[in-house]
């Protein structure tokens, strides 16, 4: 029975001390709150620009007398790196073809031209995970060693940029992370301790009657974890209600919010997650103090 | 059930008790007496460990408990039921819940706790003050409260510190009754107060403190 009777207490304790408990209820609803928008945006950019390297491509360009009894030896070698999801070989005919088509409202531009400018090309697809600017470059690297290429081609620049705003959103996201659960931990140990203090006399008496550590330490672990579950069922709730009634109902004159992807699972381990730095607040509060 | 052997304790470089030795048997009745500050408070939370000897050593029921870890002086406790001079109530709760709690540490069952609380009440002449505040009742009652909390678990030993202190000598004698029908159902019994009416012609033995010194034992 004491593990009811820990409960019994706990609730007791949640009604009794009703305004410190609320107040760091929506202490840690603001922080869960803040957490899970910056999520919602990390998240989205990080789809938008998920399949990118997949759209990216590398192109070799061969050398003008290639012999083509080399092309099957030389697909085989690129194909064979870890790095590359694809090659595809585009002779100087077809890159002209899909020249013309491209330029087709522009023809002039082509006018004059007395023979084919393009060269053999072989269009190597990268595979997602080997997209890091460094990766790529090193790829290139050793692919233009090849004999009979005469250049590489891929976005240095752009793949550099992309990466580093994705490693820098990851730090962003980690340290926001880490700053805000500590502060969500620390309202629980601040709260677990305030209360502790105020029911010193009580917990005096419970101890001078038998009363272990355990017995006394129990309804606080429990008031914390439900703050903290509180707070992120209040996150949650006020997450789904940004999504469906505001960011919604803005998709209607602005159809780019239609694009926008909402991890409604992940949300949903909201109040969990509030527990858990509920529950670490009181324990470590417990820890510290002295009974 | 409770031996003292050469106690000392100290507050602050002043002296509280020395040099204590003496024993109590199972189901012994015994009374400690001595003028205000001469260390009766001190000895009884020596024995329900709130306090810790500086020196000498301390056993009860044969296990000696000077230097228990802190881990077990709860199931110490358990076997020890205390009188305390200031009540001790939690006005949070009412009568019911106050004596019940003792029970609820030591994890009784909801229906064991319901008809030995009630029980004890019945013993003490107030059943009918169960659904009452502490706050609301008078000296008497809440002294009788206490006793039925310390009582409520059947502990092995029952410590009271003035437990009449502040009551009229009708209130006070029907609270000694209380004890001696406690102490007849085999409870060892150390009660700490200045009050001579409570022991003289007793029967029983009364242990003298003075300045933190044990100066006589003697049956009254």
């Amino acid at each position: 029975m004491p593990a009811f009777y820990a409960f019994t207490l706990a609730s007791q304790s949640l009604r009794k001390d009703k305004w410190i408990n609320l107040l760091s209820m929506l202490t840690i609803f603001a922080g869960l709150f803040i957490l899970s928008i910056i999520f919602f945006i990390f998240y989205n950019i990080e789809a938008a620009t998920r399949n990118l390297p997949e759209k990216f491509s590398m192109v070799v360009y061969l050398e003008d007398n290639f012999p083509r009894e080399r092309l099957d030896q030389v697909i085989s070698s690129i194909r064979a790196r870890k790095a590359v999801s694809s090659v595809k070989f585009v002779s100087r005919e077809d890159a002209f073809k899909e020249l013309r088509s491209t330029l087709k409202n522009s023809q002039y531009v082509l006018e004059g031209l007395e023979e084919n400018p393009l060269p053999d090309s072989l269009i190597v697809k990268l595979k997602n995970t080997a997209m890091g600017a460094e990766s790529v470059r090193q790829l290139a690297e050793e692919v233009s060693r090849t004999s009979g290429i005469s250049e590489v081609d891929y976005g240095e620049k752009f793949l550099a940029t992309l990466h580093n705003v994705k490693a820098g959103m990851k730090i962003t996201g980690i340290i926001l992370t880490v700053v805000l659960c500590t502060g969500i931990v620390f309202v629980c140990y601040s709260t677990v301790k305030i209360l502790f203090f105020r029911r010193n006399e009580e917990i005096e008496t419970f101890k001078l009657l038998g009363a272990t550590k355990g017995f006394i330490r129990a309804p606080f672990i429990i008031e914390g974890a439900a703050i903290g579950a509180a707070g992120g069922l209040a996150g949650l709730a006020a997450v789904f209600l940004l999504y469906h009634v505001i960011v919604v109902r803005l998709a209607v004159s602005a159809p780019i919010f239609n694009t926008l992807l909402f991890p409604s699972g992940a949300f949903m381990l909201l109040p969990l997650i509030g527990m858990f730095l509920g529950i670490s607040g009181a324990a470590i509060a417990l820890g510290r103090l002295r009974y | 059930m409770i031996n003292f052997h050469g106690v000392a304790k100290e507050y602050e470089n002043q002296t509280a008790v020395r040099d204590i030795t003496f024993s109590i048997e199972k189901g012994e009745m015994v009374f400690l007496t001595g003028p205000s500050g001469s260390g009766k408070t001190t000895l009884l939370r020596l024995i329900y460990l709130a306090e810790r000897p500086d020196s000498g050593s301390i056993a009860i029921a044969g296990q000696d408990v000077s230097e228990l870890k802190e881990s077990g002086i709860p199931l110490v406790r358990r076997h020890i039921g205390v009188v305390f001079q200031d009540f001790r109530l939690l006005d949070n709760r009412n009568v019911f819940e106050n004596i019940a709690l003792a029970l609820r540490i030591r994890g009784a069952a909801e229906r064991e706790i319901k008809s030995r609380v009630f029980d004890a009440l019945k013993t003490v002449n107030l059943r009918h003050k169960a659904d009452s505040w502490p706050r609301k009742l008078s000296g008497g009652e809440q002294q009788r409260i206490v006793i039925a909390r310390a009582m409520v678990s059947d502990p092995t030993v029952l410590l009271a510190d003035e437990p009449t202190g502040n009551l009229d000598p009708d209130t006070a004698e029907s609270v000694v009754r209380t004890f001696k029908d406690i102490h007849a159902k085999g409870t060892t019994i150390v009660i700490a107060t200045h009050n001579r009416d409570l022991y003289r012609n007793s029967g029983k033995r009364v242990l003298r403190l003075e300045a933190g010194m044990l100066i006589s034992q003697e049956v009254c």
